[in-house]
């Protein structure tokens, strides 16, 4: 059931999400709008964090929504919610941006975005809205020790691997995973914590 | 399920896009023999990863991005509104494929029809050309017939008896006018021997001069023929005499055979 997917806490309740994308899906683009308006900023503050440069996040982001107008169908709401989708696919866009060197790779036609496989909840997760999720999400990065979080944002907003990381940092490569792992760990349990 | 301990670390850095690419292989390929465990372990993992999109800071896009953004969905939601297809059905309506369809057939009888009409004209054009062609022979066969029954029936024209070595050998006759030419015919005349034909020669009267040739002599299946020549190499005053002779085919500048027949010109 494609509005299954949107439920918040309460099975009975559709998230406002959900209602805009099946009005998506017909093609209703007042919903566009209102989904821009409600994810544009954590969107591109995601691409703008991963590329640095304003004029280029503007065009990600660009392709990221008029990638979910035109294949909104595309999205598999069964299997997950759609913020986490919808970042997702925005890291990816990103992420290849910046691993592509020449300016002429870096046109847009050059480089079909690839929507990410559905991002499923686990059980643990907790219907927050997206000012407190991001307060504790914050807040639990804050906590983690300077290294776990350095290495974690080396990964996530540079797309670098343990070997790079380890090289960037200077540091062995068992330490770094580690750091990684036990941060993500950590993470994780934060966010379970979250009630 | 055994052997999944030694995945477990990798998992969150799996999902993270942090693995180097011998330990992603790995994980793969154990995910790749059906591990629900595992599977369903990547699966939080992603979605605990994509939970790190809120820990950068949140900016705003500029208004044009939105604007532009809103002109592109707007064009494109009006685009696929106007055609307003059913599912399933075609865009192009039946009616429209028979008119293609009938226009095809038009087109195909109208090229093999413009062929066809190309055809005849070319031989419309040939069989013109060939009347044109038989006319103007016929015109030009007319005329010498009018020249030569001029020559024959003129009284200016001088007769000249071509007599046959053989006594008994057929009698040529050639009547020569001044200014219309000579006729030369005969009658009976025995055909040359193969590869051989009959040539016609002026004699002229100044002493130690060579004969003069002339044309060819055909005659028919029945050893008749009239020959026209209307311009002779000589004048009648010069001439002393008209001779054939058997040469060979295709004819001689000089005669190298004796004359069969010959006749002074008085």
């Amino acid at each position: 059931m494609f509005l299954a997917a949107f439920t918040s806490s309460s099975p009975s309740e559709v998230s406002p999400d959900a209602t805009l994308l099946s009005r998506l899906l017909q093609k209703d683009v007042s919903a566009f709008e209102q989904l821009y308006d409600r994810h544009s900023r954590l969107v591109y503050g995601l691409v703008l964090r991963i590329l640095q440069q304003a004029s280029t996040s503007e065009e990600v982001v660009q392709d990221v929504f008029l990638q979910l107008w035109r294949n909104a169908d595309q999205y598999d709401s069964s299997r997950g919610p759609f913020v986490p989708w919808l970042c997702t696919m925005a890291r990816n866009r990103a992420l290849d941006h910046l691993r592509l060197k020449s300016e002429r790779q870096r046109r847009r036609e050059d480089i079909p975005v690839e929507l990410p496989s559905a991002v499923v909840a686990p059980e643990y997760e907790k219907a927050l809205d997206e000012k407190r999720r991001a307060e504790r999400v914050r807040a639990l990065m804050a906590s983690l020790t300077p290294q776990q979080k350095k290495a974690i944002e080396l990964a996530y907003f540079e797309g670098l691997s343990h070997s790079e990381i380890a090289a960037t940092l200077k540091e062995p490569l068992g330490t770094v995973k580690s750091w990684i792992r036990n941060g993500l760990l950590r993470l994780k349990e934060g966010l379970q914590a979250t009630t | 399920m055994k052997n999944c301990d030694q995945f477990r670390e990798l998992i969150e850095p799996y999902a993270l896009g942090a693995l180097d690419p011998e330990d992603r292989a790995a994980l793969q390929a154990h995910l790749a023999t059906g591990c629900a465990d595992c599977a369903k372990a990547v699966e939080e993992a992603r979605w605990l990863v994509s939970q790190l999109a809120y820990a950068a800071p949140e900016a705003a896009p500029s208004d044009m991005l939105k604007g532009r953004l809103m002109q592109t969905v707007r064009a494109e939601a009006q685009s696929q509104a106007k055609p307003h297809v059913l599912p399933g059905k075609s865009a192009i309506p039946f009616w429209l494929w028979a008119g293609v369809a009938a226009l095809l057939v038009f087109s195909i009888y109208s090229a093999w029809n413009a062929r066809r009409l190309n055809n005849e004209i070319r031989q419309a054009n040939e069989r013109a050309a060939a009347l044109i062609h038989e006319r103007e022979k016929t015109e030009q066969e007319l005329a010498l017939a009018k020249r030569e029954a001029m020559i024959l029936m003129d009284p200016n024209s001088v007769k000249i008896a071509l007599k046959s070595g053989d006594a008994q050998g057929p009698q040529l006759e050639a009547k020569w006018h001044s200014q219309l030419g000579v006729v030369v015919m005969g009658e009976n005349i025995p055909m040359p021997s193969p590869h051989h034909v009959l040539q016609l020669w002026f004699i002229p009267k100044k002493a130690g001069q060579m004969p003069m040739p002339s044309m060819m002599i055909r005659p028919d299946a029945s050893g008749k023929f009239v020959l026209l020549v209307s311009n002779p190499p000589e004048s009648m005053d010069a001439t002393k005499a008209l001779a054939i002779s058997e040469e060979p085919e295709g004819g001689s500048a000089w005669p190298s055979n004796p004359p069969r027949y010959s006749g002074g010109v008085s």
